[in-house]
């Protein structure tokens, strides 16, 4: 059997034998080989490339790849069967989701900042910041041969009458360590638990005095985010994100769902989350914050429904299937043992709950956090990620719905794409004669660029709108130094040569992600349009805008006006609010009441279904234009030349 | 009291859009009430009809009615000739379906040598049409703007994938009326045009052929399409949409079982050029209805049937 060797390129090997014929990219797969392929290997996104070092592979020619490409050696790991002993090479920037985690770095204070605000404003609004978590100091006395309780009755009753609870409840963990720590200091340790009316639940034991801790994490489709902070005070300890380990499974939810469906994929792609995700973001939290994992007491997850579904391990099938009804919307139950997480096993874990197919926990978390539910005007809630989704309302009603964008605006999908971190460009302005560039890229000053990130691409493609580089449909018009054209006569913009760009490689926009683009963003201006006319409202009946997302914070509404991506209304409106949620999430992780709150607000929600309302795909074909099919309805768009 | 019938005239109009030169020029579009509602205001515009050529013919006729109409002539500038003679033809429609790289691959050279031969045979309008292969259409309508200059021609079509190339030689390099072809929707439609314009085709030199579809295939699409379009150029005065529309018939219609089927195989649906000549005129007659300000069809009978519609609507 042939043996196939994948060389990462940041270092290390791993060697499986597969048979001739296999598909590289699903050798790969069943080896943990990350490789990028948003597409799900359908040969569409170009992101799965390959270098082969040694050896030979059966190709099909693709559009993604070069002349040029091909004689280095260049193919896509979707389009290649094995044809005997090969070595290739995987690209750093394939394995990016996984060695890109990133511990956020709270010296600043502006990331505390954030979350401190949020806390101040989520409490104005009336929801209560205490809890019952407390950790106890406890001095017993030592056991002699007249006083022969076992450890843990000695530990009930000093707990009792301690903290004049009638009953204690000492958890799995907590049951373990207690031999050792109660013998590591003579007897004076720290208890730590939950107490419910009469009852206290120990859920951790230690010799020294050692924070509460929380956590709450974002799964996103595309990133997974988490914060660590203090259970009593909700001082923010530590900040980290990572990409989503099931990305080499489909970049969207509904590739997700497939691969879950096929043998092995429910535990394939819970794997993916929790063992190679979640728990080194878990981790990495823990080491940044200097604390042991056994410390998380509790913990509050937000996510996209297909994302908690395949998070605690439950079929997603029936979110892609009509009538689109998923396992559960809110379930209480999990404890973070039962999903191996690096935590307190005992830990109670709280989903944000679902309010439909695909309007999940991730926006219950960041409707409580963007406070909608608070105010008398209206609120128009825009979440940007791999699926868009929108609430609109007040303290009266609020409505909801999904579209499906793409990862566009995570900076998939598009060839020059990442994620927004160091290197990425995350505005542009373009000169009008020239078109040449003026950058602001993520990163410390010097910094050369990668690729584009959201906010980037939103400038870009407004500002080639508007110098006349691109029609209205996204085709390049223009000649210019920085405009080049394929053989097939497809055009692209070319950000940065090889020699400005950090990577070497040239930086460039072409037709095939302004397409992609314009989906995304008629994706959302569609829904936005379909679910205030479902309401027989309009846009100039919006008082505020709140923006949500991995975007990036440089976001410029102007632009995302300009190209017809949101409704042409006063930018003073207009507010990005990062990772809602996030930030929901950590209410969450820090009180009941904002998680009592969250499933009321979940029940009061309206749910609309835009894959069966009509008109539905009329409003988004006629979006997918710059700015739009309907030009009266952006009257501040601009095309100067 | 006496009834007054409420009458529903539109503040916008159809463009006027004239193809060909001379006594015999036309002009297609110009409407300002729904197609026939002539009862509303008597337009002095009537909708056209295309006499059409392909460049397969004499070889491969698609009904022995056609073939006998045009029996005796030996290329297309005789039987262009000959179509100029029916009576209700305002345009002839040359398809160059041979120039298809799938099938004959004929050359370009080829096909513009036969347009400038029917060119100086004839005083019609002449309508250009290509073999639906985006790449070589671009490369044949480039060709034939150039070779017909000041023969104000219409091109059929250019698409989203060729439009600057087919925009930029027919409209812009030499002056001809170019047509704009979209998917059966009425935001495509719309977008092409705006595109178009962008590039800077005006849009009086601009008509559309928002897709075709033969009587039963699909037809409902092409038919609510054409309703919202003109409906949208009408009421809400959309300028982006209100160029004519053109619709070629002919190239569906024989293409489809119901005109193909020898008589032989299916003895119970009878003659089969009888049904070929129904179904281009139920389809060309719902284009008319829905709003197309032209139609294209091959059948002597077919074309003769339509005219009679018109007329009797007019």
């Amino acid at each position: 059997m042939p043996e196939v060797i994948f060389q990462y390129e940041a270092g290390g090997l791993i060697q499986v034998t597969a048979n001739a014929g296999d598909i590289l990219l699903d050798v790969a797969r069943a080896a943990n080989v990350p490789i990028d392929a948003p597409c799900s290997g359908n040969g569409a996104c170009g992101k799965c490339r390959v270098r082969v070092l040694e050896g030979e592979l059966d190709s099909l020619p693709s559009q993604n790849i070069s002349d040029a490409e091909l004689a280095e050696g260049w193919r896509l790991a979707c389009g290649s069967r094995i044809a005997g002993d090969v070595t290739v090479l995987v690209p750093d920037i394939a394995s990016a989701y996984q060695s890109r985690m990133k511990t956020a770095d709270l010296s600043s204070g502006e990331e505390v900042e954030i979350f401190a605000k949020l806390m101040t404003d989520v409490k104005g609004a009336g929801v209560d910041f205490s809890n019952d978590f407390e950790s106890v100091r406890l001095e017993m006395d030592v056991p002699t041969l007249d006083d022969t309780r076992p450890d843990n009755e000695r530990l009930t009753d000093a707990l009792c009458a301690t903290l004049g609870v009638e009953q204690v409840e000492i958890s799995f963990p907590c049951m373990c360590r207690l031999a050792e720590v109660l013998r590591e200091d003579n007897f004076r340790v720290y208890v730590s638990g939950l107490r419910k009316g009469d009852t206290f639940v120990a859920l951790d034991i230690s010799a020294q005095d050692e924070p509460l801790c929380t956590v709450a994490i974002d799964i996103g489709t595309t990133t997974v985010s988490a914060v660590l902070s203090d259970l009593k005070t909700g001082k923010l300890l530590a900040k980290a994100s990572s990409g989503n380990g099931q990305i080499r499974y489909g970049a969207d939810v509904i590739n997700r769902i497939v691969e879950q469906s096929r043998p092995g994929g429910r535990e394939r792609l819970q794997k993916a989350v929790i063992h190679e995700t979640v728990n080194p973001v878990l981790s990495a939290l823990c080491k940044s914050a200097s604390v042991e994992p056994r410390r998380i007491l509790r913990l509050a997850v937000a996510g996209n429904t297909t994302m908690n579904h395949l998070f605690v391990g439950v079929s997603a099938e029936s979110v892609r299937m009509e009538p689109y009804m998923p396992s559960f919307f809110h379930w209480d139950g999990l404890r973070a043992g039962d999903l191996g997480l690096t935590a307190n096993s005992a830990a109670r874990v709280v989903l944000a709950p679902n309010i439909g197919s695909y309007v999940g926990g991730d926006i219950t978390a960041g409707t409580l956090a963007g406070l909608l539910w608070d105010r008398d005007e209206f609120t128009l809630f825009i979440d940007l990620g791999t699926n868009g989704e929108l609430v609109f309302g007040n303290r009266d009603f609020m409505i909801s719905c999904a579209c499906s964008a793409g990862p566009a605006f995570e900076g998939g999908d598009i060839s020059c794409g990442m994620r927004a971190t160091d290197g990425a460009i995350e505005g542009v302005k373009l000169d009008t004669a020239s078109m040449e560039p003026d950058f602001s890229i993520i990163g410390e000053a010097g910094q050369k660029p990668v690729g584009l990130c959201g906010s980037g691409i939103i400038d870009l493609i407004s500002e080639l709108y508007r110098v006349g580089a691109i029609s209205s449909k996204g085709h390049f018009a223009r000649e210019g130094r920085r405009i080049a054209y394929d053989k097939h006569g497809s055009g692209r913009y070319i950000l940065a040569f090889p020699e400005e760009s950090e990577t070497g490689r040239e930086i460039s926009l072409n037709e095939v992600d302004i397409d992609s683009f314009i989906r995304a963003k008629g994706a959302i201006f569609s829904a936005i349009d379909t679910m205030l006319k479902s309401l027989d409202m309009d846009v100039s009946m919006i008082d505020h805008v709140l923006v949500a997302g991995g975007i990036g914070s440089g976001i410029d509404m102007k632009n995302a006006i300009n190209i017809g991506m949101f409704p042409d209304i006063e930018l003073e409106k207009y507010a990005y609010i990062g990772n809602s949620s996030l930030a929901g999430a950590y209410a969450i992780s820090l009180s009941e009441h904002a998680e009592e709150k969250t499933v009321a607000l979940a029940a009061n929600m309206t749910y609309l279904e835009l894959s069966t309302y009509p008109g539905y795909m009329d409003a988004f074909v006629a979006a997918c234009f710059l700015p739009h099919t309907d030009i009266s309805l952006f009257p501040h768009s601009v095309q100067e030349a | 009291m006496a009834f007054a019938p409420k009458t529903q005239v539109f503040g916008s109009r159809i463009n006027e859009v004239t193809i060909g030169v001379g006594d015999k020029s036309t002009v297609i579009g110009g409407v300002n009430v729904l197609p026939f509602y002539n009862f509303d205001e008597q337009q002095t515009i009537q909708p056209k009809i295309g006499a059409e050529i392909s460049d397969l013919w004499p070889e491969s006729f698609p009904a022995p009615g056609i073939a006998s109409f045009y029996a005796g002539c030996t290329g297309m500038a005789e039987m262009a000739k000959r179509a100029e003679t029916i009576e209700g033809v305002s345009f002839l429609c040359l398809a160059f379906e041979g120039a298809d790289p799938n099938g004959l691959n004929k050359s370009v050279a080829d096909c513009v040598a036969q347009a400038k031969e029917v060119a100086a045979a004839v005083e019609m309008p002449l309508v250009i049409m290509g073999c639906k292969n985006v790449e070589k259409d671009a490369e044949l309508f480039s060709a034939m703007a150039e070779a017909l200059q000041s023969k104000n021609v219409l091109i059929l079509s250019a698409r989203e994938e060729n439009y600057k190339t087919v925009g930029a030689s027919v409209a812009l390099a030499y002056g001809h009326k170019v047509g704009a072809e979209s998917a059966v929707d009425l935001n495509l439609a719309k977008q092409l045009n705006v595109i178009m314009t962008q590039l800077g085709v005006k849009p009086e030199s601009m008509v559309m052929n928002v897709g075709s579809a033969a009587a039963g295939y699909g037809f409902e699409y092409l038919s609510s399409t054409l309703d919202r379009v003109r409906a949208t150029a009408l009421e809400q005065g959309d300028e982006m949409l209100q160029m004519p529309i053109v619709t070629p018939v002919s190239s569906e219609t024989w293409s489809v079982k119901e005109s193909m089927l020898p008589e032989s195989e299916a003895p119970e649906w009878g003659s089969a050029e009888e049904r070929g000549i129904e179904m281009e005129i139920t389809t060309a007659s719902a284009c008319l209805a829905g709003g197309s300000d032209a139609v294209s069809l091959a059948h002597p009978e077919s074309i003769a049937a339509i005219h009679k519609m018109i007329t009797a609507l007019m």
